[in-house]
């Protein structure tokens, strides 16, 4: 309450004392969202240890079929796109709001790229019948009665991950349209810290991922 | 006091704010019409929502059960199919423990209260907040869908195979409790955010109302333990949609690891149903004895210590699934250790009652209606625990009994002392005693006569989710039929004297019970803004040694940081902004 | 009416935000594309069966380590949004160390039906 007699600024909430208070209770919110993000992947990560402790071969036989060097690029476009929104909250601290919108710019096109290689890889697998669920599955050259569980695993990680990701264009997209209408600057970069919390956690699922789908041989 | 030493100290200038017993202006006369309830961002208008949705979702449910239980009156059919039957405990089941009880307590009371004893204006994300109403509303809607569809049969358990083979509707189900999930999630959130970030002054977490610690034990359980219920229910989703083959036996999956998950969740979420029913009961053991409560940090930090060790015990539900015995030992095991905490509790309940001066008024008749049968559930769950004894008891009435005397007899009875504890605050209406006395008579008695002959027939053999029974517990059934129906008229003479109330009630004063809680020191029902100034906290919530003036403290009108402005200014400036202050 | 009240609980210090410089960004963006390129590089050479899963793991934590402590500024953030990240991975360990009691020491790995 130390500076309270200072106007309203236009951004600080009728509920808060002041931006001080919005800042940390807006970033602590987001903390406990990736709380619940992490428990979210967690069940994933669980069934996906409990499948490969029951079968290892057929981790080490379908993962033959995952492209890595596909999956690297992909690694690296999102490590990319991490240092980018990093530099866009950097952007907004000293603000320049020039520099928020093209550093933003870079992520989304990033993430579009990221997209568009794991669109390449689904559609290379599909082509060969390799289909999440035993429904759809035909493939037949991996010789294990449940291929198809490796791969139902396999595409709901990286579906549920890359939908992540798109929910984050759209964030940003968001952000972007605020940083245009000059929303931001030191005073107020609430928005920006907190989409860039959320395209970091992205980054992390996906470096936990790349490993544990890609480079098992 | 030393220069250096002024860092770390604040002065505060505080004067008393007497709660006016005649509020002319109230959130219930701000902002009017269906339009500015529906698009509020008000805690205390959205809790008000939850609370209608969820006596809504109850009535259903309740219907429901009677249902259920009015077929159980002849060992044979008495007037509904068995398909019907199936449909109907499955729904009773998903309705009671999803829109009722998980959201009843936090999302409705503890939305219109807890800001309150925190001495905040609203909760850390007021938009959120209503957003995570509409999810709920998103989440039943998808289930009324099912419902028109083919329904559901599962049980609320969804347990694979039979989820993934059974012709209803399981997958709009199960995208309903997908988008429910996240309803928790938030509330939980927006909670934890709120307790941590939005106190009053002078409120350290010492001075935190154990209603609000018991809120911040079921945030954190919400949070952690819910999306995984997401993620299993969307699994399951992919798996009956495409055949993962994740726990589906006959394409390589593994039916026991789909309980694991489920009940990761449903353990844990147990503790959301019960632990803000405990939150209540201090408040209202402590308000009605008049007394401090005896060990406020014994009871404090066992709710975080229930919340920990309920992550620990989820495979008591699978003794008999196939689970391996290394587990089934262990989790036995840990289950013993859940009592310790909870007696913990009632043994400081007890303790507060003590040379109290006991006033028994509705709320705190429902408080020794909860002590009693909360702590027979609770028994009853440490005999299940037992590995062997529950080789024998499973999936039997006994289970069924046992989780009836936690989930009603304590979150449903809990939640009954909260809505007596706090109509007068909500409403401003104070409602008929006489009627609400008789009416716990029934509920007591009804509940009685429903639940316990279901040990007595569990015991001896009778399975749950049976639609026929042998001749040998025609009597059992019957009895609890009827204890059934004692229950249903003691809800709707609850249901007829709190609509009575509310329409012709007498006015309420702001503090009709003597509390010392800081939702009291608002008015009846509360200001728009909850106080119209700056609460201070210099006592403990339970210091009923301490003259009521002391607990009435706010920022001194003029050091409110408004230099130059009068209290009312101030109050009307920010009236305007929260005006502005709209969705999107 | 004059309280003193003590500042640390329920008031929120005035602090300045951490603001990285670019040369410390671009330093992790670089540390975390080398450590990607070990890791692929890690995957051709031949390691012994569980120790293969704990070089890659041990090089995911490395980077996820420097995501969190830098990029997410948990480095210098209140320690509080550190403790929930740990406390949130712990809950995760937990929910599969039990879940592995189970399925690691079952007579027959899916029981028949
Ligand atoms: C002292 C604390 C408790 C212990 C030791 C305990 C123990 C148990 C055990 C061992 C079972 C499994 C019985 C079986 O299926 O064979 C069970 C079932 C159940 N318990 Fe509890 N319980 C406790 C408290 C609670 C509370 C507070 C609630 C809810 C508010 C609750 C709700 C349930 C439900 C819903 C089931 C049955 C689930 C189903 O199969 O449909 N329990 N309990
Ligand atoms: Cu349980």
């Amino acid at each position: 309450m130390s500076n309270h007699s200072q106007a309203h600024p236009a951004h600080l909430q009728h509920h808060f004392v002041d931006s001080d208070q919005q800042f940390d209770a807006a970033k602590m919110g987001m903390w406990v969202f990736i709380v619940n993000e992490i428990l979210f992947f967690g069940g994933l990560f669980c069934a996906y240890i409990v499948f490969r402790a029951w079968y290892p071969d057929l981790f080490t036989m379908a993962a033959t079929k995952l492209d890595t060097t596909m999956g690297a690029i992909n690694t690296v476009v999102l490590i990319g796109s991490s240092l980018s929104v990093a530099m866009a909250i950097r952007a907004a601290q000293l603000n320049k709001t020039k520099w928020i919108k093209i550093n933003l710019l870079i992520t989304i096109t990033l993430a579009c790229v990221f997209l568009v290689i794991k669109y390449f890889e689904y559609s290379h697998k599909m082509h060969d019948g390799i289909f999440p669920g035993a429904t759809l599955y035909t493939y037949e050259g991996i010789d294990h009665p449940l291929a198809h569980v490796f791969f139902s695993i396999y595409y709901v990680m990286t579906g549920i991950h890359a939908i992540h990701i798109i929910v984050g264009i759209g964030l940003m997209i968001w952000i972007y349209i605020r940083a245009k209408r000059n929303e931001f600057g030191s005073e107020y970069y609430t928005p920006v810290e907190m989409v860039g919390l959320y395209w970091h956690l992205v980054d992390v699922i996906w470096i936990f991922l790349f490993p544990l789908l890609y480079l098992i041989e | 006091m030393a220069t250096a030493e002024v860092s770390n100290k604040k002065t505060l200038k505080v004067q008393r704010f007497k709660p006016s017993d005649n509020p002319s202006n109230t959130y219930l006369t701000d902002e009017k019409g269906v339009w500015a309830w529906m698009t509020t961002v008000d805690h205390k208008k959205i809790g008000i929502m939850y609370l209608v949705a969820v006596a809504i979702f109850f009535a259903v449910g309740g219907a429901l059960a009677l249902l259920l239980r009015t077929e159980l009156m002849t060992p044979a059919k008495t007037f509904i199919e068995a398909d019907t039957y199936n449909q109907l405990f499955t729904l009773h089941g998903a309705i009671m423990v999803f829109f009722v009880l998980v959201p009843s307590i936090p999302a409705a009371l503890g939305n219109f209260i807890m800001p309150m004893q925190l001495g905040a204006k609203d909760v850390a994300f007021p938009k959120l907040n209503l957003a995570s109403f509409y999810i709920y509303v998103a989440g039943a809607i998808f289930t009324f869908i099912a419902l028109a569809q083919h329904g559901l049969d599962t049980g609320w358990t969804f347990y694979t195979p039979y989820s993934t083979e059974s012709s209803s509707s399981v997958i709009w189900v199960t995208m309903g409790v997908f988008i429910l999930g996240f309803s928790s999630i938030l509330t939980g959130t927006n909670f934890i955010t709120t307790i941590h970030k939005m106190r009053a002054p002078g409120i350290t977490w010492g001075k935190l109302p154990l209603n609000v610690w018991a809120l911040y034990a079921t945030s954190i359980i919400q949070v952690l333990a819910t999306p995984v219920l997401a993620i299993t229910v969307l699994l399951l989703t992919m798996e009956r949609w495409l055949g993962f083959g994740i726990f589906d036996p006959a394409l390589g999956g593994d039916p026991v690891l789909f309980q694991h998950f489920f009940w990761f969740y449903s353990h844990p979420a147990v503790y959301i149903m019960i632990v803000p029913g405990f939150g209540i009961i201090s408040e209202v053991i402590s308000t009605f004895s008049k007394k401090t409560v005896f060990g406020y940090w014994a009871i404090a930090l066992s709710s975080l210590a229930i919340a920990f060790i309920g992550f620990l015990v989820w495979g008591h539900h699978m003794f008999t699934s196939g689970q391996s015995a290394v587990a089934t030992t262990v989790f036995s095991f840990l289950t013993f250790l859940v009592g310790i905490p909870t007696g913990i509790k009632i043994f400081n309940w007890i303790a507060t009652l003590y040379k109290g001066s006991i006033k028994m008024d509705t709320p705190m008749i429902y408080v020794f209606i909860f002590l009693f049968l909360f702590s027979i559930g609770g028994f009853t769950g440490i005999m299940l625990g037992a590995l062997s004894v529950d080789i024998h008891l499973h999936d039997t009435y006994y289970v069924v009994a046992h989780f009836h005397y936690v989930m009603m007899g304590g979150t449903l009875i809990a939640l009954l002392a909260g809505l007596h504890f706090w109509w007068p605050k909500m409403t401003g209406k104070l409602y008929n005693e006489k009627l609400a006395k008789i009416a716990s008579v029934f509920i007591f008695v009804g509940f009685n006569v429903t639940f316990l002959p279901q040990f007595v027939m569990g015991a001896q053999g009778m399975p749950r989710r049976y639609y026929n029974y042998v001749d040998q517990f025609t009597a059992f059934h019957q009895t609890s039929t009827i204890g059934s129906y004692l229950l249903g008229v003691g809800f709707l003479i609850i249901l007829y004297y709190l609509m009575h109330s509310l329409f012709k009630g007498a006015k309420s004063p702001a503090n009709p019970w003597g509390s010392r809680g800081l939702e009291w020191q608002a008015t009846s029902p509360p200001d728009f803004h909850n106080f119209d100034h700056t609460p201070v906290v210099i006592h403990g919530p339970y210091d009923y040694h301490q003259p009521m003036e002391e607990f009435q403290l706010g920022l001194a009108v003029d050091t409110n940081g408004h230099d130059s402005e009068t209290a009312k200014e101030v109050v009307d400036k920010e009236r305007e902004q929260w005006k502005n202050y709209s969705l999107g | 009416m004059i309280l003193s009240e003590d500042k640390t609980m329920s008031e929120h210090n005035h602090h300045e935000h951490h603001v990285s410089s670019v040369g410390q960004l671009w330093a992790i963006g670089i540390a975390l594309t080398l450590l990607t390129i070990l890791t692929v590089g890690l995957s051709h050479v031949e390691i012994p069966a569980p120790f293969d899963v704990v070089v890659a793991l041990t090089v995911a934590f490395v980077k996820a380590f420097l995501v969190c402590a830098f990029f997410m500024n948990l480095y210098w953030d209140t320690k509080f949004n550190s403790m929930l990240l740990i406390g949130a991975f712990a809950f995760f360990i937990l929910m599969v160390a039990v879940t592995l009691l189970d399925t690691l020491y079952r007579n027959d790995v899916v029981p028949s039906f």
